[in-house]
């Protein structure tokens, strides 16, 4: 099915997550980012190969003063209905993700942006709130880049539905809520690379045995997230073969300082101690997962090569330590899991539980819904978790959300010196000295463990043979980097 | 006839009511909000606030509750939290592909349970008999996602013999006339597409149809044997008519009221069973509309598809109690 008797190329790709609005701006999936940044076009990018944030519709940027950003449009660049994209059609974006009623973009993508403006048709000045250094993590690969001109013309709705005119390597040509979205190449669009397909399905598909089917007989081309125990199945096939990806999801094992006895950092240190990481990486991942030794791994910013590991598997020193938090006689906890939102999220938790046990930690555990968990976590209202979170490219915001002060009340954890040190870093413009302050935070944050880091995983991915394509750690499916083979 | 519609219908409005209020309050109970759950990770305790307020869940349960009845009765369920459009207008795109899903399943149950059924209750302790009976109890111990799950790896993934997934071939299928894909591109004269809907849609009819064709195969073989020892049927034998004309025009006839009535039950099994059966075989029909909605607490589109399942089984059965007057025509309706 990879390509019709016109020899025009069709790739399909199987994905677990939603397809679930036509507007660009109305969901903040990291597929759908990935998507929507093909159709419309993201003014950058993060590049995996470079370590660092490369221009798509923008050539480049400054920063002119500490709230001042200065981006430079390339020229040239069409909407697919013909118009160029100008400063005021980014002015305009701006305006959809943080007004539109529907957007669902502007609590993680406009929110640090006091206003945006057009100096020329090619320059656009962005002003911030307060001194954000790691601002291009708000809008690179996030802002997708959509016409002022059609959306005057049309309104939104009608803009997004029937005249999704956009500046990226793909036009949509159907849209399916919540079954199938259907892609066909820009002619002439300079994102395109040689063999690139000329029309591209994402079908959703929840069940990974229908993927991996789906994948073997030639379906789909491209099958997302294949899980452990299906490994061999396309290890063992002729005509796919598995393309793994580092993930920038980050699991950990939350402990909420707000309740007893996760109050005590001796306890929560315990925790990471009594917790046989390469037993679980071997026998419930199968191996694919890395270990982390801080909150990052290797390919995020700031990871520190050097960081060396500071929670071996010691069950011994679990058992001093919670001893010398006053319980000699060990203590009851629960701890919560969601069912089947990561990689074997309930296997995972049950290993941990007799390992708790064993130094004294006697562990109840619980698995709610997803949607009850992540309410309760959202208010605070869970002691101890397992959760994982994505898209930590740049660790900055993902780690002042979760552990700053104030900024949300999921982990309840408050440490001034870690503080002090995430404004630090948020001021420093000076590349070296941000990396160096995030690595200090993220020292104070693995010494003082309010969350025992575990892993990350590796994603697997099914690819058939006539497919060139490396996934991305981000997940987003940047299809105009898939070309089909001869 | 008239009258007894009349009556039908108007006691249909206490049912939706009552399952609007349930729904509703089942909903309110349940743990998890929309806005917790729809909103980024990065949403403050203010973004849940406004997202709240326009989906108008600050307001008390009773002033929700008759905000969606009054817009409901005019074939307006709002809009869908998760994908931003009406939910009328998502139910208007998915129904035709849980309807034509459960018309397949049907007739797959129907067209072989029910001679499998005659020919069992016509041949007692026979092979034939105890070959039915086996399969009849295979349908109905099999779960449907499990029997799914084998026939995606076994028909699609060890034969390669049909799709595993999905309703049509990108591009195959042509205009949406009816809806249904196979009646479509009928209509059309689009052969490749009829063959093409067709191979889709096999296994998902296959899978859910397989429990209701074991129940109907039991009822069926169960009916023939007690009809068969009516006094009517010796007359016709002592009459001198033929086995086949006995068994066909007095027998299946007369256990036919049973075999309806079954099937009519049946068919609310079969649609709540559709929910399982698209989701496995990734079916765009409503169910996989309503476990998506369940996920995400999508409170309008979760209410607008029991609704619509619950109009569908209601109407099923309304039909089935008047097909007892053409099947019987001692049956009246004044």
């Amino acid at each position: 099915m990879g390509a019709t008797a016109s020899a025009e190329t069709r790739l399909t790709l199987g994905i677990t997550s939603n397809l679930s609005t036509v507007n660009p701006y109305g969901d903040s999936a990291s597929h759908l980012y990935g998507l929507w940044g093909e159709v419309y076009g993201n003014l950058c990018r993060y590049s995996f190969e470079k370590g660092g944030y490369v221009g798509h519709l923008a050539e480049k940027w400054e920063v002119k003063d500490e709230n001042t950003w200065i981006f430079h449009l390339k020229k040239g660049m069409k909407f697919h209905n013909g118009t160029e994209l100008t400063a005021k059609d980014v002015v305009h974006s701006f305006f959809r993700m943080s007004k539109d009623p529907e957007s669902s973009q502007k609590q993680n993508s406009s929110r640090k942006i006091k206003s945006v403006e057009a100096v020329d048709d090619y320059t656009v000045r962005m002003i911030s709130h307060k001194p954000t250094s790691s601002l291009l993590s708000y809008i690179c690969g996030l802002w997708a880049i959509s016409s002022k001109d059609v959306y005057d013309k049309y309104g939104a709705k009608e803009a997004d539905k029937n005249h999704p005119y956009g500046a990226g390597p793909y036009r949509l040509k159907e849209f399916v809520i919540g079954n199938r979205l259907v892609l066909e190449k820009a002619e002439g669009s300079p994102f395109l690379r040689p063999g690139s397909p000329d029309i591209v399905i994402v079908r959703k598909m929840t069940e990974s045995e229908q993927r991996v089917t789906a994948l073997l007989n030639g379906e789909i081309q491209i099958a997302q997230f294949i899980p452990p125990h299906l490994l061999t199945r396309i290890e063992k096939s002729k005509s796919a073969r598995l393309v793994p990806t580092s993930s920038v999801e980050i699991m950990f094992l939350a402990m909420n300082p707000a309740m007893k006895p996760w109050d005590n950092q001796k306890v929560r240190q315990a925790v990471c101690h009594a917790i046989n990481r390469e037993g679980i990486v071997k026998a419930l991942l199968k191996g694919q997962a890395q270990l982390l030794q801080g909150p990052i791994g290797p390919g995020q910013y700031a990871y520190n090569p050097d960081h060396k590991p500071v929670y071996d598997y010691n069950p011994e020193k679990a058992k001093k330590l919670l001893a010398e938090a006053g319980y000699p006689d060990g203590v009851e906890v629960d701890l919560y899991t969601p069912v089947a939102r990561y990689v074997n999220d309930k296997q995972i938790t049950q290993a941990m539980v007799p390992m708790l046990g064993a130094v004294g930690i006697k562990t109840k555990l619980h698995t709610p819904e997803w949607v009850t968990q992540w309410a309760n976590v959202r208010k605070g209202k869970v002691p101890f978790f397992y959760q994982g979170r994505g898209s930590v490219i740049d660790p900055g915001p993902a780690l002042s959300q979760y552990f700053e002060t104030g900024v949300s009340p999921r982990i309840n954890f408050s440490s001034a010196e870690y503080d002090k040190l995430m404004q630090a870093e948020r001021a420093a413009f000076d590349e070296q000295k941000r990396i160096a302050t995030l690595r200090q935070a993220m020292s104070v944050l693995t010494e003082e463990a309010p969350a025992c880091f575990m892993w990350t995983h590796t994603l697997q991915y099914g690819v058939a043979n006539k497919v060139d394509y490396q996934p991305r750690p981000d997940g987003r499916p940047y299809m105009s980097e898939a070309t089909m083979k001869n | 006839m008239l009258t007894y519609t009349v009556k039908r219908v108007v006691g249909t409005v206490p049912v939706l009511l009552l399952i609007t209020l349930l729904v509703f309050g089942l909903l309110q109970l349940a743990p998890g909000d929309p806005a917790d759950i729809l909103l980024p990770e990065e949403a403050t305790h203010e973004d849940i606030a406004e997202a709240r307020a326009r989906w108008g869940l600050d307001k008390p349960f009773h002033e929700q509750y008759l905000t969606f009845l009054a817009s409901a009765v005019q074939g307006d369920f709002g809009e869908s939290f998760r994908y931003k459009e009406s939910v009328t207008e998502l139910l208007v795109q998915r129904f035709p592909a849980t309807l034509e899903l459960t018309f397949f399943a049907t007739l797959f149950a129907v067209l072989i349970g029910v001679p499998l059924g005659v020919w069992a209750g016509a041949r007692p302790n026979s092979w034939v008999d105890n070959f039915g009976s086996v399969f009849g109890f295979f349908g109905i111990s099999m779960p449907s996602f499990w029997m799914g799950i084998m026939l995606i790896l076994v028909v699609s993934g060890y034969f390669n013999l049909l799709p595993s997934a999905g309703r049509e071939t990108y591009g195959v299928a042509g205009a949406t006339i009816t809806g249904f894909y196979t009646v479509d591109s009928l209509i059309e004269g689009n052969w490749k597409g009829f063959v093409d809907a067709l191979s889709y849609i096999v296994m998902p009819a296959a899978t859910l149809g397989v429990n209701m064709l074991g129940i109907l195969m039991r009822v069926t073989r169960s009916a023939i044997l007690d009809v068969t020892h009516e006094e009517f049927v010796t007359t016709a034998r002592a009459k001198g008519l033929s086995g086949q004309v006995v068994l066909w025009r007095h027998i299946v006839r007369n256990a036919l009221i049973t075999i309806i009535t079954v099937v009519g039950l049946e068919l609310g099994t079969l649609l709540s069973g559709s929910i399982i059966v698209e989701t496995v075989f990734a079916w765009p029909g409503i169910g996989n509309l309503l476990i998506n909605g369940l996920g995400t607490r999508d409170y309008p589109l979760i209410t607008g598809v029991v609704l619509a399942y619950t109009v569908l089984f209601v109407t099923v059965n309304f039909l089935i109690d008047i097909s007892y007057g053409a099947i019987d025509p001692r049956i009246r309706f004044d």
